[in-house]
This record gives structure tokens, sequence and C-alpha cells, in this order.
């Protein structure tokens, strides 16, 4: 039997009416990769609080063990000498300074005179990464670095304070496939050199990938712990519901009617590059389709359905015909008003006011029905949010609860709930199910499934090629902003996307 | 709700009281009937201020240049009636026609040609202000020609007489009643939820009641005082416009996050110069009460409003990041801001000591809100 780094036994955690750990166990084998899965909610990022001083020692029961000996953490520089390392979803660098100050940033060495010693620093930080084998430049601008890059930088950063436990909170969610790639290989690389990771991530593909051992989470409580050879995907899924899920996408695909929506030849211009970043795209969309955009991160995907939806870019030359009305120089106004609409990818930042309740946000988009000479009505503003609220399945006490405290899944269904009641005939959706968990997944294929039905026609961006395969009735392939290929899902495999996605790159 | 969030919602009610009780304590006549209807006045004046200044600080904006502006649309119509002997109707038209163009215009600056609008207001302070002198042309200018009154004097001098304030009275009752009930039987018709209706009667009871205390209290002195009308007025309207226009909800949207009010189809440009717009209105407003309050304009007029504005707003819940603030939070605060000035008047405390005396509290209110802030997460 391996040594044991950590060990945790008994950890309960209660916050005000909700039991966010309910007598948790599981431990960690030195070198090994640990991934937690569980749906948002299930307690992970709970634990992780916990094991990274973020919560006190008393305010939690049960033990922690960090190598045999009992962690009494009262604070987070507690955690980090005992050699824990957390790796956060949002990244918290200084985008205007360079690899070697992020790293160093708070911990900078001096010399006598209290002046910070810059050599010192970059030959240091230079050290730190030959040791374990990354490719950055110290002296590179975060800011002129990719999401996946940035987040070596954090790794980098937790490393330098002899990290020999590294907690990794879904650190894929915001890279592309090839990112992911790096990422997986240095994870194998920091094992290699004997750092004990846990990995937290919704795509149970990389969790089979890297991962040595899993622990499922459900409703505050550690399932099963099981060796990665010993169960499968489907296996992990059911051990996270509690449920068998025979059809992971339920896609019931519906005849398509008019079209509403053609683009031709559009090129534009991308004002903060300084260059065209779409070119020559053209395609149609017709009612009760699900037209899915596929791509590498940066290849135009969300820029496309941003210009459609007038918010982004200066159109070069084109043509974009909606429901038979010409849309040049549009307004997010003369879109909305044109019958479509827009999920942002970035919940948090396009879609939600955090600081008001579901009901603000939800009826945003739609104030015009609700008010007559600019006066509102607040009943038939009640009424409809109510309704969504209920049909969406909200799981919060009212619509005046904030937005700001829903899980991931539930934000995201306000921000499509102020998309329906809009009632749009044509939706975008950008990324709809990043960072959400499986429940509320299905939820979303679900509505989907629902809109298309009803003649509606949705255009899905997708970094996900299983769900842009199982929920898109025809998918394009963007690559360096031009059409890299049309294809129809049912015929198609994950590696034709993918070749098609790389081609012009 | 806990402990520590019905204490924060309550904090700045109970600082006033607690301000209240001091003063009362501290000076023979705080609470005198004739002090109390000075207090009125005063407050009056800063809350309307304060009130046009929660328009542009909920959609994330702000305005340094109110004070100026208010010294400068007061000291326009003033001139035009001394010098010029207008019709004072016409002369606060002329005003107010002045005051809506220029901040019309810094708000089509701000958001069209992307100028802060800490810049544009800041160089608006300094503009005002020296077109401001050139106007009154530096000298002390009456705002009546001759003896008499006219409707600019009348502002801060008219009081309603004991009759007129229970007529008023009686309206409001009459109108808040009719509301309550209409909206009941609207909550009814659609099927809400309905507090129970001898709650409904007691709420209503007790503010009547406070309103009532209120003008029995002003009856003692002189009345009603017709800037007290007028603050009531701006008051109403502003809640309206931000609880029960589209337009106030757009305000809300745009400060709590612009990106995505402008993915939702809200127009911001539109909404951010109207809501320029308006507080040039009520910079006319504040500028003839202010400038009726003193007799005369004179080069001193005006004076850091712009601050006592914006500390009422804060010290009243408003965050300058913008997106939270309203009308309740902003007449507490300003009758905080006018309390203490009026308190320490009475105590003759010296003019060095009440800057300083002001300054703290501000910071106080606004630690004692983030801390209990903190707290209740």
């Amino acid at each position: 039997m391996k040594q044991k780094v950590l060990q945790v036994s008994g950890l309960t955690k209660r916050f005000p009416g909700v039991l966010a750990l309910d007598d948790v166990s599981f431990d960690l084998e030195v070198g090994e990769v640990h991934a937690l899965c569980g749906e948002n909610g299930a307690g992970k990022s709970t634990l992780i609080k916990c094991l990274s001083g973020v919560w006190p020692v008393d305010a939690y029961e049960g033990d922690i063990w960090v190598n045999a000996r009992r962690a009494d953490f009262k604070h987070i520089k507690d955690a980090e000498s005992a050699g824990i390392g957390v790796i956060y979803q949002e990244l918290a660098l200084v985008r205007e300074m360079t690899v070697a100050e992020n790293v160093y940033l708070g911990n900078e060495p001096t010399n006598r005179l209290g002046q910070i010693d810059w050599p010192k620093v970059y030959a240091a930080t230079q050290s730190l990464l030959d040791k374990y084998n990354l490719d950055l430049d110290p002296t590179a601008l975060v800011a002129d670095l990719g999401i996946g890059q940035q987040q070596l930088v954090e790794i980098v950063k937790a490393l330098l304070k002899n990290t020999s436990i590294l907690l990794l909170d879904e650190p894929t969610a915001a890279l592309t496939e090839s990112e992911v790639d790096i990422l997986l290989d240095i994870i194998r690389d920091l094992k290699n050199a004997g750092v004990t990771c846990v990995y937290i991530s919704h795509k149970l593909d990389e969790v089979m990938q890297i991962a040595d051992r899993v622990t499922v989470f459900r409703d505050g409580a550690s399932i099963a712990t099981s060796h990665i050879g010993a169960i499968d995907k489907s296996e992990i899924i059911r051990q996270m519901v509690g449920r068998n899920i025979d059809d992971f996408f339920p896609r019931r695909s519906s005849s398509p009617a008019k079209t509403l929506l053609s683009v031709t030849n559009l090129s534009v211009f991308d004002p903060l590059e300084n260059k065209n970043c779409l070119e020559d795209i053209s395609f149609i969309i017709r009612a009760g389709e699900v037209l899915g955009f596929g791509g590498l991160m940066g290849a135009g995907r969300t820029e496309l359905v941003m210009h459609l939806f007038g918010a982004f870019g200066n159109r070069v030359s084109g043509e974009v015909i909606c429901s038979g009305k010409p849309m040049h120089n549009s307004t997010p106004i003369d879109a909305i008003n044109a019958g479509m609409m827009l999920v942002s990818e970035d919940r948090k930042r396009y879609g939600l006011v955090l600081e008001k309740d579901i009901g603000f946000n939800q009826s945003l988009a739609s104030l015009p029905k609700f008010s007559q000479h600019g006066l509102l009505d607040h009943h038939a503003e009640t009424l409809a949010n109510k309704k969504l609220f209920k049909s969406l399945r909200i799981k919060a006490p009212t619509i005046e609860s904030m937005v700001g405290g829903l899980s991931g899944g539930n934000q995201q269904k306000v921000v499509l709930a102020k998309a329906l009641m809009t009632q749009p005939s044509l939706v975008f959706l950008d990324e709809p199910t990043r960072g959400i968990d499986v429940g509320a997944k299905l939820e979303v294929y679900e509505l989907i499934n629902q809109l298309t039905e009803q003649g509606k026609a949705v255009i899905l961006v997708s970094s996900e090629m299983p769900e842009l395969l199982g929920m898109s009735d025809r998918i394009i392939v963007l690559s360096d902003g031009k059409i890299g290929g049309e294809f129809v899902s049912a015929q198609t495999t994950q590696e034709q996307l993918l070749q098609a996605a790389m081609t012009h790159g | 709700m806990n402990q520590t969030k019905l204490l924060r919602t309550y904090s700045m009610g109970i600082a006033l009281v607690l301000i209240w009780l001091f003063f009362t304590v501290a000076t023979d006549n705080f609470l005198s009937a004739r002090n109390l209807s000075i207090l009125s006045i005063e407050m009056a004046v800063t809350a309307t201020l304060a009130l046009g200044m929660l328009l542009v600080l909920l959609p994330g904006q702000i305005d340094l240049s109110v004070g100026s502006g208010v010294g400068l649309i007061g000291g326009i119509a003033a001139v035009l009636i001394f010098n010029h002997h207008w019709n004072a109707f016409a002369a606060m038209g002329a005003g107010l026609a002045v005051a809506l163009v220029i901040w019309g215009l810094m708000g089509t600056l701000i958001i069209q040609y992307r100028v802060p609008a800490f810049i544009i207001t800041l160089g608006g302070l300094l503009v005002f202000k020296g077109l401001f002198w050139k106007v009154i042309d530096s000298e002390t200018v009456p705002v009546v020609a001759g003896a008499g009154d006219n409707a600019l004097s009348l502002l801060t001098t008219h009081y309603l007489t004991p009759a007129q304030g229970f007529l008023l009275l009686g309206v409001i009752a009459f109108f808040v009643i009719r509301a309550s009930v209409r909206q009941r039987s609207q909550r009814a018709k659609y099927g809400f939820e309905l507090e129970s209706s001898s709650t409904a009667i007691l709420k209503i009871f007790v503010a009547l009641q406070a309103l009532l205390l209120i003008i029995l209290v002003m009856n003692q002195f002189r009345g009603v005082p017709l800037s007290v009308v007028v603050l009531g007025i701006v008051a109403f309207s502003v809640y309206i416009i931000t609880m029960h226009t589209r337009f106030g909800r757009y305000l809300y949207a745009v400060g709590g996050n612009k990106e995505a009010a402008i993915l939702s189809g809200v127009p911001v440009k539109k909404v951010i110069i109207g809501a320029y717009v308006m507080l040039g209105g009520i910079v006319a407003l504040t500028g003839f009460m202010q400038t009726a309050y003193s007799g005369a304009s004179t080069t001193t007029i005006g004076n850091l409003m712009e601050l006592d504005a914006i500390a009422a707003c804060v010290i009243g819940g408003t965050s300058l990041a913008g997106g939270r603030g309203n009308v309740l939070g902003v007449l507490i605060g300003a009758l905080i801001m006018a309390t203490l000035l009026n308190g320490m008047t009475l105590m003759a405390v010296a003019p060095e000591t009440k800057f300083i005396a002001r300054g703290t509290v501000l910071a106080l209110a606004v630690w004692l809100d983030v801390y209990l802030s903190q707290k209740a997460d």
C-alpha cells in the first residue's frame, strides 16, 4: 500500500440550512492524480476550501491529516506552508505584469536596500520552469498569453511555494482541446516530479485520461472511490446523478421549415485585433433546426454570433438577412426586435446583473412588453417571471433571490429565461453548458428540443464535440475565421470535425 | 433575514436617530419648531440635489459640476430678474432651458465620445464657476427687483397656511389609500400573496401619522415650507422613475452590468444622456432654491454642494460603482448631512470643525456599511 500524503475523515461542514459536506472521507496517495467528480453543489469546492484553509479548522467537523500530522489550518498561509496549493477556475494574475513578476508577486526577493532583486526573480523563475519542464518565457507579458499559458503561470506560482499537493478546480473549463492536452501533459510531468494532484473536472474524458483514482461526490457525501481501470464513464455519471442516463444527448430532430437567417459572404473586421476575424462566411438556418458551430478557441465562433447579434465588429462585406429583413449596422436592440436573442458564453460578464434578483434579470430584455408609456406593469412582469422560474426549475427560494448567490447551472437558467422571455425565433447559444453540472446540462438539451419543436431555430456554439454532434442537425466548423467544413451530424465523427477545425490553422 | 442584515438595512436610520438625540441633549432649541422649520428648508435643498445625483450614480456615472451649476443657473435667473426685469417664471424657464442643454451635452460627451464622467464634470465644475462669476459680474445680485416677492424668492420663503397643510395631508392620504387598494385588488386578480389587510392598514396609518406629526410641528412655526413641498414632489417623481418605469430599471441594469445591459437590448446611450438631462433639470431647481435661500446670487452660492449631494447618496447606501441606491436612503443621507450642519451651527461650532466633523461622518458611514455587508455574507 502506498503512503498517504493526505487523509480526511468524517469531514462535515454546515451552512445555515444546508449540509455542504456530510461525513466525507477521502485520502490521497503520494504522487497520484486523484479526480473529484460530482454535480455543481455536490461539495467538491467546499472540500477544497477546507483543505486549503479558506475555512478555518473550527468552521467544520472532522479531521484532516497531512503527512500523518493533524492539520489545523487557521489561514490559507497555514495550508500553503503544509505544501497545499490551489489553482482556481478564475485566474488571479496581473495582466500588465510579466510571467516572472506574477510568479513572485508578494514574495519578491530584495537586496539590503529593500530594492527588488529583478535578476534573481527572472533567473529563479527560469530555473523553476526548467525543473518542471514547462515552456514559458519569464519575460512575457501575461496579457499576451493564452488562457492555457496563463494557467501555467498560476501553477508555477503554486510550485514556488514548495507545493507537494496541488488542488486544481476545473482547470480546463476555459481551455481549448489542444491547451487541455498540454495541461494534461504538465500534470503528468508534475506527477513524475512527485507532486500529488487533485483534479476537479466536469469533463469525464479528461478524468479517464489523467486520473489514477476517482472519488465521486453527491449531495455533500463521498459516494465511492475507484481505481480508474475499474470504472467507466457511464458508471461515474450513474454515481454522480444517482440514476442511469440512457440517452445523454436526447436530440429529437424536427423537420426544418422556412429559412430564418441567411448569411452570404460575410467578412468582419475586429478593431481590437486590427484584422479581419471572419472571412467569407455563408450559411443559412431554417426554422426548427439546430445549427452547430465548432472549431478551436479563437476560430471566430463567438465573434460570429456576437456580430450577427449586432454587438461586435465592423462588417467589411456580405449580407445578413433575418426573416426577410436585411440587417446592416444593427444593434442588439435591432436584433432582438428581429426575433434574435443571444445567450453569451460568459454569463457573469455578458449575461447577468449579479447584484440584482432573479426576476430583474429574467425580464430585463423584455421590459417593453410589460410597460405602457414607460410605466411598468409589475404584476404582469412578476407573473411572467414566476412562470419561467417554475418551468425552468430554477433552484432558489423565490424570484427575489439574488442571482449572485446561485450555482452556475441555475445562473445559466436565469440567462436562458431572459432569452426565452423575449420569445425569439432564433436563439444563439454560445457554450450554453460550460461549467454547469450534468443535471442542468440535460435540462439545457431538453430546452433546445422544445425550442425547435416550437418552430424556433438554435445556433449552438460548443467546444465539446460530443455535445455538438449529439445536439445539432448540421455542424459548421470554423477555422481561423473561415468555414473549414460543413457536416450533417448523423454522419460525422469527432475526428472529422477536429480535422476540419485544423485545416487552415 | 439575520441580525446583521437587519442592522445594515436600518443602520443609517439608527444613526440618524442617535444624531438627533445627541443634538437634542447638547442644545436647547434643536427640537424647537423654528429650528426644525429651518432644518427642513436646508435639508430640502441638499436632498433635491442629491436625488438628481442618484439618477447619474445609479448607472455608474458621477457629476462633480452640480455645485457650480447650482450657482450658474441661479445666477442666470437672478440677473434676468434684477438687471433685465424679467418675469420670475420666464427667468426660471430660461435657466432651466440652459441647464437641460448643458447637461444633455455633458451626457453626450460622456457616453458618445467616451470621455470619463469624472473628467467632463470636473471640467464643468471649473467652467461653470467661471461662467457664473461672469454672469453675475462677481457681484451680489438680489433675487427680487425692488420690494416684494416673486416666484423665485418665494421658493424658500413661502409657507403653506395651516389649513393648506392639512388639506395637503388629506390629498396625500386619499391617493395613498387608493393606490394601496388598487394594488391589493390587482395582486388578488393575479393570484399573488397578499399581506394581511390589518398589516397594510397599520403601515399606511403609521406613515400618515408621521406625516401629520411633521405638519403639526411645521404649523407651530410658519406652516409647511414650500421648499419641502418641492422636495416631496421631486422625491415622489424620482421614486416613480427609479422603481416604476422602464427607464429606471435600465438605470440599475446599466450600473449593475453595462455589457449585460447592452446585450439585453438596453439603449445604454439614451439612458445615460436621459439621466444627465434629468439631473440638469434638478440642478436648475436646486439653483433657484439655493439662490432664493440666500436672498441673492453671490459668488459662493453652490460651493461644495456637489460633495454634499454625493455624500448624502453614499451615506444613504448608494454605490459609486452603480447599480445600488434608492430614494429613501438618499433622503435619510441628506437629512443626516443637513442635521449635522444645523446642529453644529446651533452649538456654535467653528467652521473648521464643521468640515472635519462632516468628513469624518461620511467616512464612518461608508466604513460601517462595508463592515456590516462583509459580516452579513
